[in-house]
């Protein structure tokens, strides 16, 4: 029973990241038509960001500067790189993206070597806490706690500011967006930046509970793009939805019989696929982009 | 892309004889390079075991670009074909044939058994696009790839299949053993090739026959249509061409020949890693692929050669040697999206026959047997050829068009008007087939097609052509409407991968009489996408008009054309609603009143009246729609 919990609390814990992954994928497809296969990148980029931070200034500074180098590395990749694909076929972003993040991959492999690494927090986040039947690590449950706020944050920058309003337009239909002269151009650099920083900031808050390699941030791109299928491409609540029942069903399948926990998510979104292929809570017309 | 007419049905001697010369050619250079490869690798470090692992794994890439470069789709999840493959020849080997291992039949089975895989998960695959494709094959690999690591007793889980038998190759009365060494081969000052052994003659030969299969494949009819799907799908479906029939074939074969290559990997290493079924394998096509070039015959064999002897050579030097391919790779996708065989030769045109095409000739008067007119009885039969009770499609909880019942006589002309809005639109695509309907039904000569696909209606003689004109941009005027009678006469699928179409008489006989019909003659060599406004408009229509229909619905077919345009095309419709029933939805009014058997005017979705000109005109009911709506301006202008 105290493993069923354990799990359950695992699953939030591994979904809520999945779900701040997939938030930035959805956000930045609805604004820039951009299947982005370097998010993860941005999540190992920030991971390793705050690792040196937290190792060498102190972990506080780490959850700012992680952030803002990905936020910054994003702006940069847009300008050089990215730009000229945004009109092309989805099969050239998708090609482009993939070599992104095998560049960033190797260079973080040349940078920080092969071998997986971790830092801890301080003393005072390192206990635990007791929850009813168990007792689970604080740090966990702070860290799920400051995802769902910065989700929070991120829904009301989509519900209630200008440029959420580009972004909830742009996933019904970018060209009337910019036929009535949304500045589609400033709105989309800013959206890109800010996924970019969510899967950032995560990355450097989640490495104390799920330490780095440089083939992390593909391991977490892929589960976080089967969350965006499965819960429907541009849609916010389809990624919070899909990333928590992703993460439960991984984590849950792990506590059953552990070699199938992988394969589950694939299922799950072979099924999806079949019989509803807008996804859970997607709407069907952007299912052919 | 010739202009041959029924007349001219065998292809003049000089033309078979410069197509056999550039066969002949192809051969002979492909041999000689793929004899000369060891050659040029050898002063660069000999590497006679690499130089037969690239001709293998080239194999598998070129099936892999004939879904990326051909069918426009990328796979994420080849490598189950690959592993597959060498799994499935390796258990043959040690379960079946532990004694006498035969080649043949390890990498047949192999090649069977990942066709037969292809076509199972191509079935659910080939409906998806873009990103959705790429993670389902994906998703399918890890599937494929769990199942074998669990599958211990037959597999061996995470460590593979090791030591596999030497298979041997039989032929005729020998036995032939590929690890022998070929005999050395001295080359001076560069040392001694002494290294290679039987097995790089083998897979050379095999790589030959691919690229040769390969070369006739996308040169086929089957090829043809392929890309003929990749560059426009919808216009594809509704010309009478099943999509997911040709992606799935083309899923098939690639699938099969990555297999083959996996299987003949497995026998070269004699072992075969569970890596071979893994992420990193299905992501090594795309970079071969695209490095080397989309869309060539020879890219994926280039790539293929250039990154595994980057791999090896940088791997024992640098820890770097990943970021340099990856540094490659997008600087090919950046700077050369085409690749590197872009750079090494120009890919010389796809078709030598097209230094043949003649000049064109005038269009002769006699009736074309081939556009027979719809004989039913004109306007006075007992069968509507168009029939619609109850007719009702909803969007959401909007009812774009409701409780229709509708009627149309054969060879009728007959306009459907409304104001903006009024479903009309809406309405040809129900019976296009385009859309299926929430409510009602549509039979077409008696018959319920309500749930046939707008695929099976045009090889039933319902042909559609676009508000906004649905070309192939890319091709010539003339290609556009001999792929409208390509399906016409060769039906919705045809796996015709040797054949080319070229050599159909009766699709260039079809496709010169739709362009004839509408004035398009003069422009047929152009590049489609280069027409003027009015001309688009008007392939259209004769692209509609190459699948023989007996009912043509014309969405909107003057919109947006000069007075002079406009006039010409209503005199080419009036011509073509003699022959055929034409239904056509047209706010110009003074068009519509003018050719227009008889009229029905929809609005918030429905019938509001049906009727001649002159009844449509003084119906008080139908002005008050018109003049009593928000669109008093459309009347106005016409």
């Amino acid at each position: 029973m105290e493993a069923f919990f354990e799990a359950l609390l695992g699953g939030l814990v591994l979904g809520l990241i999945y779900v701040a992954i997939a938030v930035g994928l959805t956000i930045i497809f609805g604004t820039l038509r951009l299947v982005n296969f370097a998010h993860g990148a941005f999540y190992a980029i920030g991971a390793y960001v705050g690792l040196v931070i937290a190792q060498h200034i102190g972990v506080g500074w780490a959850f700012v500067a992680a952030p803002i180098a990905v936020a910054l590395f994003a702006v940069l990749l847009d300008r050089l790189v990215l730009r000229s694909f945004y009109d092309k076929e989805p099969t050239a972003q998708l090609l482009v993206t993939f070599g992104i993040a095998l560049v960033v991959e190797e260079t973080l492999r040349l940078i920080f070597g092969a071998t997986t690494q971790q830092y801890q927090m301080p003393g005072s986040l390192q206990g635990s806490v007791t929850l009813g039947p168990i007792t689970y690590p604080a740090y966990r449950l702070l860290f799920a706690a400051g995802v769902i706020v910065m989700l929070a944050l991120v829904w009301l920058f989509i519900e209630r500011t200008n440029y959420g309003l580009i972004v909830r337009a742009g996933v019904r239909d970018r060209i009337m967006v910019q036929l009535l002269g949304g500045n589609i151009r400033q709105a989309s650099t800013i959206v890109f930046a800010l996924g970019a920083a969510i899967a950032g900031l995560v990355g450097a808050a989640a490495t104390p509970i799920y330490s780095i390699d440089p083939g992390t941030g593909f391991a977490f791109l892929v589960p976080s793009f089967v969350v965006v299928v499965v819960g429907g491409l541009g849609s916010f609540w389809g990624a919070v939805l899909g990333g928590l029942l992703i993460g439960e069903l991984q984590s849950l399948t792990n506590l059953a019989y552990a070699p199938a926990s992988n394969v589950v998510i694939y299922l799950c979104m072979a099924l999806v696929l079949l019989l509803r292929p807008q996804g859970l809570l997607g709407e069907s017309e952007v299912i052919r982009q | 892309m010739t202009t041959s007419t029924a007349t001219e049905a065998a292809p003049a001697p000089h033309e078979s004889t410069s197509m056999l010369w550039a066969d002949a050619r192809f051969v002979v250079l492909c041999a000689l390079g793929i004899a000369a490869f060891p050659f040029l690798l050898h002063p660069l470090g000999g590497y006679s075991t690499l130089a037969t692992q690239i001709a293998i794994v080239s194999i598998a890439s070129i099936g892999f670009n004939l879904l990326l470069g051909y069918a426009g789709t990328l796979s994420y999840g080849h490598a189950m074909f690959y592993g597959g493959g060498g799994y499935i020849a390796a258990i043959l080997l040690l379960r079946t044939m532990p004694v006498h291992p035969n080649l043949w039949l390890a990498v047949a089975g192999a090649t069977v058994g990942t066709a037969i895989l292809a076509v199972l998960v191509g079935a659910v695959t080939v409906r998806l696009y873009g990103i959705y494709f790429a993670l389902l094959t994906l998703a399918f690999a890890q599937m494929v790839f769990f199942i074998v690591e669990q599958a211990k007793d037959w597999t061996n889980g995470d460590d593979g299949l090791q030591a596999l038998p030497n298979a041997l190759l039989p032929i005729g009365p020998w036995n032939i053993d590929l690890t022998r060494h070929l005999p050395s081969i001295n080359l001076g000052p560069l040392g001694d090739l002494g290294e290679l052994t039987l097995w790089y003659i083998f897979a050379g030969i095999c790589l030959l026959l691919v690229l040769i299969l390969f070369r006739v494949l996308t040169r086929s009819q089957f090829g043809e249509v392929l890309g003929a799907i990749r560059e426009n799908e919808q216009r594809s479906t509704l010309i009478g061409f099943n999509a997911a029939g040709y992606r799935l074939a083309a899923f098939a074969i690639s699938g099969a020949l990555t297999g083959f290559a996996g299987a003949l990997r497995g026998l070269f290493d004699g072992t075969v890693p569970v890596d071979s079924l893994g992420i990193d394998r299905s992501g090594s096509f795309v970079i071969y692929t695209v490095v080397g070039g989309v869309q060539t015959l020879f890219g994926p064999v280039a790539g293929t050669a250039v990154i595994m002897f980057l791999e090896n050579v940088l791997s024992a030097k640098t820890p770097a040697w990943r970021l340099i391919e990856g540094l490659i790779f997008v600087g090919v996708i950046v700077f050369l999206p085409r690749g590197l065989a872009t750079v090494l030769k120009q890919q010389r045109d796809k078709n030598p026959r097209a230094l043949f095409v003649r000049s064109l000739r005038p269009s002769t008067e006699e009736p074309d047997p081939l556009l027979k007119p719809t004989g039913e009885g004109r306007r006075s039969g007992p069968l509507s050829i168009v029939e619609t009770f109850k007719l009702g499609k909803l969007f959401g909880h909007f009812a774009a068009n409701r409780d229709i019942d509708f009627r149309v006589d054969p060879g009728e002309l007959r306009a459907v008007i409304g104001p903006n809005g009024a479903g009309k639109t809406t309405f040809f695509n129900l019976l296009a087939g385009t859309i299926a309907p929430t409510a009602g039904t549509i039979n077409y000569k008696g018959r319920d097609v309500s749930r046939v696909s707008g695929t099976q209606r045009v090889h039933l003689g319902i042909a559609k052509a676009f508000q906004t004109a649905s070309l192939y941009p890319d091709q010539s005027v003339r290609q556009n409407c001999r792929l409208a009678a390509l399906a016409r006469v060769q039906g919705a699928f045809a796996l015709q991968v040797f054949r080319r179409s070229m050599r159909l008489d009766d699709v260039d006989a079809l496709a010169e009489r739709a362009m004839d019909r509408l004035e398009l003659t003069g422009v047929a060599d152009i590049r489609a996408g280069d027409l003027s406004h009015g001309d688009k408009k008007r392939l259209d229509i004769a692209i509609a008009l190459a699948t023989q229909p007996q009912i043509l619905l014309l969405d909107e077919p003057i919109a947006g054309m000069s007075k002079d345009e406009a006039r010409k095309t209503e005199a080419l419709i009036r011509k073509l609603s003699t022959e055929m029933t034409v239904l056509i939805i047209e706010h110009d009014m003074e068009m519509v009143m003018g050719i227009s058997d008889s009229i029905t005017v929809l609005h918030q979705g429905t019938v509001l009246a049906t009727g001649t000109p002159a009844e449509i005109r003084d119906n008080p009911r139908v002005q008050e729609a018109y003049l009593g709506g928000h669109s008093e301006a459309e009347l106005a202008h016409g």
